[in-house]
This record gives structure tokens, sequence and C-alpha cells, in this order.
């Protein structure tokens, strides 16, 4: 379990940034970090997140530009790419594969990509070393889970984390913080989860309170800090700043 | 072995377009949609209210209306217009909006979500809300507010609550997108009713049901009132649920089908919603189709005069047929669409939604190409529009 899973956006506040912000992650022993390609239709975020995208696209971090970045970080927590389908299948297959080669890019967290819709897209990805993180969402029964978690599968305990979480989506809804999370629940399905598989979960959307995180650790679940941590590095936080007082 | 299973085809043509491209937390939704829907179109009750609604609260059959001064104009032996003009609300999306609340209701949701681009889909909803005692709150973008103000007024005398949506260009788009995170939040008291035969699988295949009641009627209207088949159907396009609803049940009759896209005021990305010229392969919306899009894959800016038009995406099973050859997609520009809309009033004294002008606007082509006798579906009555002929045709 690792104590925090940081989402930060590619091209904000700045492309330039990135190889900081990652060093800056890798330094205070982030283990995974997740990072958002900009699109120009997220229609699964907020408005944090959804301003912060099209900041991005303004200031030019096209999915090219952002993955020929990352190629440059050397120093970088594993990264799981967060992203909408269409940028990668406008790329297309063997250039998201040789574009993604030189990255520390583990995984896929594709949000509009259920497990039925490009099964061979998807396996060539599994293949190429980036399986799809799977998400679990508060409409998502024990079964559906169950099911989810076996397509999208653990690739086992010797992988690291970032290939072998699954995501807790904590509430209905959007990113960002639109409405209170509740923690009963939360807690509910973690632990039923956790009876249906040993690999790790991080949970997510609307998280942000130092209190909030740590009680989701202490489920035994690692946090996933998003849109607070995206609005702090737009209004000129340091990341580590940020993040310092929410490692636990 | 998939998580997600379907009953009904998620795929169109033999380019496989559509599917469910959805976020997780809307797949279940939708999965108790499809069974939802198979349940209705299975039950006689359902079936039976909804012809009722249709026929004393909608008013159809809608006419099939011989238009003999506009076809001498243009050299055709017969145009027939297929009224949705004449419907309650106004336009043919009262069709869909209606049997989606009744869905809705009969689903236990107390809720109801809906975007609107011209404000028809959206008046339609708050009205059928309004009749089924159900809560609505559209989805409006900020420059279709102000192009389709009469619209806003409706749905709010319908009782509607219209949610502003500022993001991006304003329009269709945007609005869908605010929509969709909309359900996202709420899908468990509410339902989305989508206008168009676009978003996530089941969506376009409910669109595509509950609108085809225009073709079959004018189908057999044609058959009835004047012993023959046109020898063409044309009617506009924007995600296609007019198009879709008019065409579908010609697909068997050795006849042409057509469909006219927006094309703005130019040939470049973002001066048009032409899509199957400009449009290439991508997702939007929770569905795989022709889209306007840059080389990274960003949704491209749309234009067109007319709100019902302007929208990125072709719906997925006109834009297969399109692709395998079965209906064929035309496009006319603004000025053509608004030539379009008063050759109409000039000669039969209808005045045409500026979305059925753009089908108006290639008649005469279609008299050059030969036909003689054609069936157009005016998708919608332009009072709505008054605003933009007044300026753009100097009134």
């Amino acid at each position: 379990m690792t104590s925090i899973l940081p989402f930060i956006m590619a091209g904000d506040p700045s492309l330039d940034s990135l190889p900081v912000l990652l060093s800056e992650a890798k330094a205070l022993g982030i283990e995974a970090l997740e990072v958002g390609l900009p699109h120009s239709d997220p229609i699964a975020d907020g408005p944090v997140l959804q301003a912060a995208a099209h900041r991005a696209i303004q200031a030019g971090a096209t999915p090219l530009k952002v993955l020929e970045m990352l190629a440059t970080c050397a120093d970088s927590p594993d990264l799981i790419l967060f992203t909408y389908l269409n940028p990668l299948l406008q790329i297309g297959l063997e250039r998201l594969l040789q574009l993604l080669r030189p990255t520390a890019v583990k995984a896929l967290l594709v949000v509009d990509l259920p497990d039925s819709e490009e099964p061979e897209f998807e396996a060539r990805l599994r293949a190429a070393g980036y399986p799809m993180i799977p998400l679990l969402a508060p409409t998502t029964d024990l079964d559906r889970a169950r099911n989810l978690l076996a397509v999208r599968a653990d690739p086992g305990p010797e992988y690291p984390f970032a290939q072998r979480f699954a995501y807790v989506v904590a509430r209905l809804g959007v990113t960002g913080s639109g409405s209170a999370t509740d923690l009963g629940s939360v807690r509910e399905r973690v632990k039923a989860l956790q009876s249906l598989t040993s690999r790790p979960l991080a949970v997510g959307f609307g998280l942000s309170d130092p209190t909030v995180l740590a009680e989701v650790r202490a489920m035994g679940a690692s946090p996933v800090i998003g849109s607070a941590l995206v609005q702090a590095l737009a209004d000129g936080q340091r990341l580590g700043h940020f993040l310092g007082s929410r490692m636990g | 072995m998939h998580a997600t299973e379907f009953q009904l085809p998620t795929r169109f043509g033999t380019g496989a377009l559509g599917g469910c491209y959805a976020p997780e937390t809307l797949m279940q939704p939708l999965i108790d949609l499809e069974e939802a829907l198979r349940g209705a179109v299975s039950d006689p009750s359902f079936q039976g209210e909804l012809k009722a609604e249709l026929r004393h609260y909608v008013g159809r059959p809608t006419a099939l209306t011989p238009a003999p001064r506009l076809a001498a104009k243009l050299g055709f032996r017969n145009v027939f217009l297929k009224r949705e003009d004449l419907t309650h609300t106004g336009a043919h999306k009262i069709n869909n909006a209606l049997a989606q609340a009744l869905l809705a209701r009969r689903m236990g949701k107390e809720e109801v979500i809906a975007e609107t681009g011209a404000g028809q889909h959206g008046v339609a909803s708050a009205a059928a809300c309004a009749r089924l005692g159900l809560k609505c709150t559209v989805y409006m973008g900020v420059v279709d507010m102000a192009r389709q103000a009469p619209n806003v007024a409706r749905m709010k005398l319908f009782g509607a609550e219209v949610v502003t949506v500022e993001a991006g260009q304003g329009t269709l788009k945007e609005a869908v997108n605010e929509a969709l995170r909309a359900w996202a939040g709420r899908c468990d008291k509410a339902h989305y009713i989508l206008g168009s035969a676009l978003g996530p699988h089941p969506f376009p295949t409910l669109v595509r049901t509950f609108q085809v009641v225009i073709g079959e009627e004018a189908r057999a209207q044609s058959l009835e009132q004047h012993g023959a088949l046109p020898d063409a159907v044309i009617a506009c396009a924007g995600g296609g649920s007019n198009g879709l609803g008019l065409l579908v049940p010609f697909l068997g009759d050795a006849l042409q089908r057509f469909a006219v896209e927006a094309g703005g005021h130019g040939s470049a990305l973002g001066e048009h919603a032409a899509r199957l010229d400009g449009g290439r392969l991508g997702v939007l919306h929770g569905c795989k189709t022709l889209l306007l899009q840059d080389e990274h894959g960003h949704t491209a800016e749309t234009a067109s005069i007319s709100a019902g038009l302007d929208y990125p995406a072709l719906g997925p099973e006109l834009a297969a047929l399109a692709m395998d050859g079965q209906v064929r997609v035309l496009r006319a520009s603004d000025e053509e669409a608004l030539a379009g809309a008063r050759l109409l009033c000039e000669t039969e004294g209808i005045l045409p939604a500026l979305e059925s002008s753009h089908a108006l606007a290639r008649l005469p082509d279609l008299a050059r190409m030969g036909f003689s006798s054609v069936l157009l579906g005016l998708s919608g009555r332009g009072d709505k529009d008054l605003s933009t002929y007044q300026s753009k045709l100097g009134l």
C-alpha cells in the first residue's frame, strides 16, 4: 500500500514544470503518480480538472508533447497515464507503444474505456506492459466488480503498485470536491472489495482533507489526491509543501 | 470474457460504429436502461400508453403535406413534407422525449436530466416532464441560450430548471458534457433523456426506436395518399435523431435516401458541422463515430447558423449508414439554408426551423439529379428562429 496517490495534469501549470514536479514527487518518496493527459471534453471531470485541462491545451500541451516530455523525465515515480480514449486512438497503437517506452508510465487509466469496447487494443497494451487500471464505482455491484477485477487482472505481487491497484471511485459524480463523500459507505465498499481481492486499492474523487486521507489509509487503501493538488499547483504552491502534510 | 454484456446490438454497420464508451459510474445505469428499453417495447401496456400520448398529446400522426407550388418552382412532379413542425412543442424531439419520460417513470426515476442545442429537445423534455410530474433539469450552452431565447422561456414555463453551460463554445457539445456529468452525479434517482441518436449504447438505439414513427407514418401516408413511394427521401442531420427517424423505415425501399449536414460558413475545420467529409472516426460522448477533431483527438469547434445541427459528431447509426452507402450525405451552408427557408415560406406559407431549412436547401440539387417525387422531413417549425431570420433576411 502506498500512502498517497497524487494526480497532476500534464501541462499545468506548464509543460516545462513536469520534470520538476515528478522529481519533487520522487524525492518526497511518492511511489506512484497519476499524470493526466489534457483532453478537450473531460466528461468525468469536475470544474478544477476541466479548467486545468483547458489551460494545458491552450498552452500547447498536446498528447504528443506530453509523452515526449515524459520521456525526458528520468527521475520520476511510476506513472499511471490518466486519459480519455480518443487521443490514444488518434495516436494509434504502434506509435503509442513507441512513445510510452522511454517514459515512466507503467499503466493506463482510460476513463471512458469499459472492458468490453476495445479488447484488442487493450490486450496489446497489456502484453507490452501497460495494463488498464480497473475502476470500481458506487454503481458497480460486487458481481460486476469481481468480473472487472478478473478481466483487468492483478499481474501479481511481484509487480509495482502502479500496475496492480484497482481504483475505487468514492462517490457518484465527477472528480473534485463537489459534494461530500460519505466515508462510512466508502469503508463498507472497500471492505467488501478487499474480501474479493488481495490487490491494492486506491480511493479517489473528492478527497483532500488530511484527516479524510488518513481515514482512507486506515481502511487499508491508498487515497488519491487530484483536484485539490492541481488547484494548489495552479495557485503557485509547491508540490512538496502541499503533499508533505498529507502523506501520512 | 467481459464484465459488460448487453443484449441488443451495440454496433452499427461494417465499421462497427457506436459502442458504449462510458465511465464506470454510468455503466450499470446504461445496462439497466437497456433492460428497461427491452421491457418497455415488448410490454403492450407501455406501447398502448405511448401510442395514446402520441395521438392525444403530441398530435400524431402528423400530416404529409403535398407542396405543389414548391414542386413546380423547382421542377419536381411532387414534393411531400412530413410535418413534424405540427407536433406539440413544434419539432420531432417530442416523440423521443415523451417516450423516454414514460420510460423514466417506468424505471421509478423521480427526475430527468436533458441537454439541448436548439432548445427543441429541452422544451420537449420539459413538456413531457410537466405532463408526467417529473422534475426536469436542462443543460444548455450559453450561446444557444442567446440565439434560442424563446425556447429557454418555454422550458422555464413548463417548470424546468435551465442550467447555463459556459464552457467551450457554449453550444450542444458542452451541454452534453455537462448533462453526462450531472447524470453521473444523480444516476441513482435521475434518468438522462438524451435527445439525439448518439451517446453510449443504448441511447442511439433508444432514440432511433422512438423516432422511427416519423418514417413509418410517412411511408404509410405516401402509399395511402399517393399510391406510391417517392423516389427520394431527405432530412437534415445534426446528431441524427430526425434523419434516422425519417430514413430508417425506407431502408428496404428502392429509392435514394439523403441526409443534409450543416455546411456553416466555410470548409475549414471550425467553420462547419459537416462530419462526413470533414470528420474521422473517433470517440466522443460515449460512442465511436465520424467526428470533427484535430490531429490530437481533441474535438474541433463547429459552426452553424442552426443550433440543432451545430454538433461535432454524426450519430453512429447514421454515420454507419452513410459509410456503407445506404444514405447519401450532403451539406448546406448557412446562406443556402436561409434561402431554403425563404423558398418554403413564399411558396407554401410554412415557416421551417433553420435545421429543416438545410434539407430544403438541397432540393434544387435533387431536381437536377433527376428525382421527380421527393419526400422531405420538416423536422420543426421556425418560430424559435425568428430573430435569426429577421436579422439575416433583413425583415
